[in-house]
């Protein structure tokens, strides 16, 4: 394009020579590969959710080679070593699992934190400028935890952000790379549990297992979901996590008598055991399944006025 | 009705001949086809080498660009290739690159080229991927000199119609300053003397003195700008006409109108039927690129003379809605998406930005009033295809090198918002900015376009 330096009219434009140095231009970041796993991954040696599920086999097989000596000794008195075994392994299995409880129901109390200080998308479109808003999503997002999915996706946002963007872009933005993939994860964390859940239902040998397997998967599912929304572990959930949790615990036992009464109405073969262990197993992941879906409901809240929220 | 049905078992009768490929077109593939309008000098080549160089480094190489682009998720691009479209020659990004690298601008194009952009997504939906595992996004692009645009709207014209309003525009500014010389060709010339080929060629000569007088100092709507450039095969040493004085255009027993007229109809029809045909064919969705800087850089009226070019050029398209039926089955198509672009919109400071895009908005006006209401969806966007300054020292400056290697601060009066808040005596010298040595990552980190083809792919 020509320019106009012998125009006859006054220019709007005034230039001088400046001696800094013109700076280089920085090429994009590259997208990282999507391979976050939730923290429990990366732990090594035995975790107290290890310590409590080999401990409860290990009260299992105690109890089962204790009933089997007993068969063949019917008295009691007679085994005082192995009653002891017996009792300290149990009161492993008993302590390890109040321990791990108590730690969670901790985070139940912090959550609420999390969920309070979730900016609005109505407060943040009120914003004038763009850097306020992104100020306040930084505010935000100080709380994720270093190393959660929901802090990698947000870097990955910020890597996106350039000068010309609007407010409403930077919420578009927002929505598309930290909201989405963060539920997406959530949704996929769930849907792995959920199967754990069902495959430990089917081979969980009685009731009583069965229940405190449930329990801990249900606690376990809670957890990653929020490792992925960036909330700390074992710091999750609220009394209405509680209430599902409690619900869903509920259900299973109803199922179960569902379930028996089947079985001995139809027989006590092993395709009838089979049916009866088949069906609480879909039960149990559904039930986790719903658990999981109250807990993203409750970090991602979708409207508006109220947090976090679907920006779209 | 015969028509009708027709237009219905040509699709079943194409499936037929054609095959899988054709299964594959109908269920695979989601074709965008645009049309890229740019004036001369509004920097089309520039555009099209940073689309295809951005998309390929964005697919290839994962590289975070175009953010706002929700349409082409990087995560479920699988791969990105090149394709032929008809007959015409490929679009020599290659070459362009060069260019750049050795610190040119790419060239001006001086004859057509166009390309097939095909992105294959991968299938999310769990069901669907078994299915219909890939979804190819194809777009098509044509290159083409911006002075064969202009002429298009000669087609719905007769031959003293278009000499009238040629006139009628030399007349006034900013054309007028610059026809002096042809205007004192016409007047000494002596029309009662028989058009012979050395007479049709004297006029023809000063005619296209004057084309390239008013080219190099801005003005865009110059008829016929075929004849500026080679590339056309239109000859117009046989077959030349110019605009005459209406005492002459108006007399159809004169040999000069006879033989203009008899020259300007085979213009239409060797060479503007074919361009369109070609060139321009069917698209749901045109990009009209303006380079606001050529006004800026001049003067008020080249403002008003841009404007009043937009608004021509919306009259040789077809508008109307994207709708199925019609599109596949009527096989009839108008264009439903139009965004105007103003290129180049690094050449502004980041505080004078909404200005140019009210500018924008203000100069295609005229365009956008020929639009049916609520068919055709339009919007308005600042693009830079690189980014070839750096931020100033305040909001209303801005830095770039010059072509002698100084490194330049600018900084900027406020840009009128409309043309009648630009000062008649006043002008915003363009600023001659050099190709930087990093001008990949500049490419890279371009603004505008993300935007732009989001608007234009959103359904």
């Amino acid at each position: 394009m020509k320019t106009t330096e012998d125009s006859p009219y006054r220019a709007k434009i005034q230039q001088t020579e400046i001696k800094a140095q013109r700076p280089d231009h920085a090429m994009p970041v590259k997208q990282e590969q999507d391979d976050w796993q939730p923290a429990h991954a990366e732990q090594t040696g035995l975790s107290a959710k290890w310590w409590v599920l080999l401990s409860g086999a290990a009260c299992f097989v105690g109890f089962s080679v204790f009933e089997a000596i007993t068969f063949i000794d019917t008295h009691f008195a007679t085994a005082p070593v192995s009653t002891s075994i017996l009792a300290v392994l149990l009161s492993v299995f008993v302590g390890s699992l109040c321990w791990l409880t108590g730690s969670e129901y901790r985070g139940y109390r912090r959550v609420n934190t999390f969920i309070d200080k979730r900016p609005t998308r109505n407060a943040l479109v009120a914003l004038s400028q763009p850097s306020l808003a992104v100020k306040k999503l930084d505010a935000y997002a100080s709380h994720f935890s270093s190393g959660s999915y929901a802090e990698r996706c947000y870097r990955r946002f910020k890597s996106m952000l350039q000068g010309d963007h609007s407010v409403e872009e930077v919420i578009k933005l927002y929505q598309q790379y930290v909201v989405e993939p963060v539920r997406k994860k959530a949704n996929d964390v769930i849907k792995k549990e959920a199967m754990a859940s069902g495959s430990m239902a089917f081979i969980s040998p009685n009731h009583l297992i069965q229940t405190l397997m449930l329990l801990w998967i249900s606690v376990r599912t809670i957890k990653r979901v929020a490792q992925v929304y960036g909330l700390r572990p074992a710091t999750a959930g609220n009394w209405k996590l509680m209430k599902i949790l409690a619900q869903n615990l509920a259900a299973q036992s109803l199922f179960d008598l569902a379930t028996d009464e089947m079985t001995n109405q139809l027989s006590g073969s092993l395709a009838a055991k089979l049916v009866e262990n088949s069906a609480e197993a879909v039960a149990a992941s559904a039930l986790n399944v719903r658990l999981g879906k109250a807990l993203v409901k409750l970090l991602d809240d979708q409207s508006d006025d109220k947090k976090l929220g679907d920006y779209r | 009705m015969r028509k009708f049905i027709d237009a219905i078992l040509t699709p079943a009768k194409q499936a037929k001949a054609l095959g899988a490929n054709q299964w594959q077109r109908w269920f695979l593939q989601s074709e965008h086809r645009f049309t890229i309008t740019g004036l001369s000098r509004s920097g089309k080549s520039m555009l099209f080498t940073s689309l295809m160089t951005v998309l390929k480094y964005r697919s290839e190489e994962q590289y975070q660009c175009l953010p706002l682009l929700r349409f082409l998720p990087m995560e479920l691009v699988d791969k990105m290739w090149l394709e032929p479209l008809g007959n015409l020659p490929l679009f020599p990004v290659q070459e362009h690159i060069k260019d750049l690298e050795a610190g040119h601008w790419p060239p001006a194009t001086e004859s057509v080229a166009g390309f097939k952009l095909v992105v294959r997504l991968r299938q999310a939906h769990q069901l669907k991927k078994y299915l219909l595992p890939y979804t190819d996004v194809v777009f098509e692009f044509i290159d083409y000199p911006g002075e064969w645009l202009t002429d298009l709207p000669m087609l719905g014209k007769s031959y003293t119609q278009w000499s009238d309003s040629a006139w009628a525009q030399q007349m006034n500014a900013p054309q007028q300053r610059y026809a002096k010389s042809w205007h004192d060709c016409v007047n000494a010339f002596d029309f009662e003397q028989p058009p012979t080929p050395d007479r049709i060629m004297q006029l023809v000569d000063a005619y296209r003195r004057y084309l390239q007088e008013a080219k190099s100092q801005g003005i865009s709507m110059l008829q016929p700008g075929s004849f500026l450039i080679p590339g056309s095969g239109f000859d117009f040493t046989q077959q030349g006409f110019t605009p005459l004085p209406s005492r002459i255009s108006s007399d159809v027993a004169s040999p000069w109108t006879q033989c203009f007229t008899q020259h300007f109809d085979a213009f239409k029809q060797q060479w503007l039927t074919r361009l369109k045909k070609d060139t321009f064919r069917q698209t749901d969705k045109q990009i009209i690129l303006v380079d606001l800087f050529e006004g800026l850089n001049h003067s008020r009226s080249h403002l008003y003379q841009l404007r009043e070019t937009l608004s021509h050029l919306a009259d040789t398209f077809v508008y109307g809605n994207e709708n199925w039926f019609k599109r596949n089955v009527l096989q009839q198509q108008g264009i439903a998406k139009v965004a105007f672009v103003a290129t180049k919109s690094d050449l502004v400071p980041v505080g004078q930005r909404d200005a140019l895009l009210s500018l924008l908005k203000d100069v295609t006006r005229g365009a956008t009033a020929r639009f049916k209401d609520g068919e055709v969806q339009f919007e308005h966007f600042l693009v830079s295809a690189i980014q070839a300054t750096d931020e100033g020292s305040h909001d209303n400056a801005l830095r770039y090198m010059n072509h002698e290697g100084r490194y330049m601060e600018a900084e900027f009066e406020a840009l009128p918002p409309d043309l009648k808040s630009m000062p008649a005596e006043e002008h915003y010298p363009v600023l001659p900015a050099a190709v930087p040595p990093d001008y990949l990552a500049r490419i890279l980190n371009g603004k505008g376009l993300d935007r732009l083809l989001q608007f234009l792919l959103e359904k």
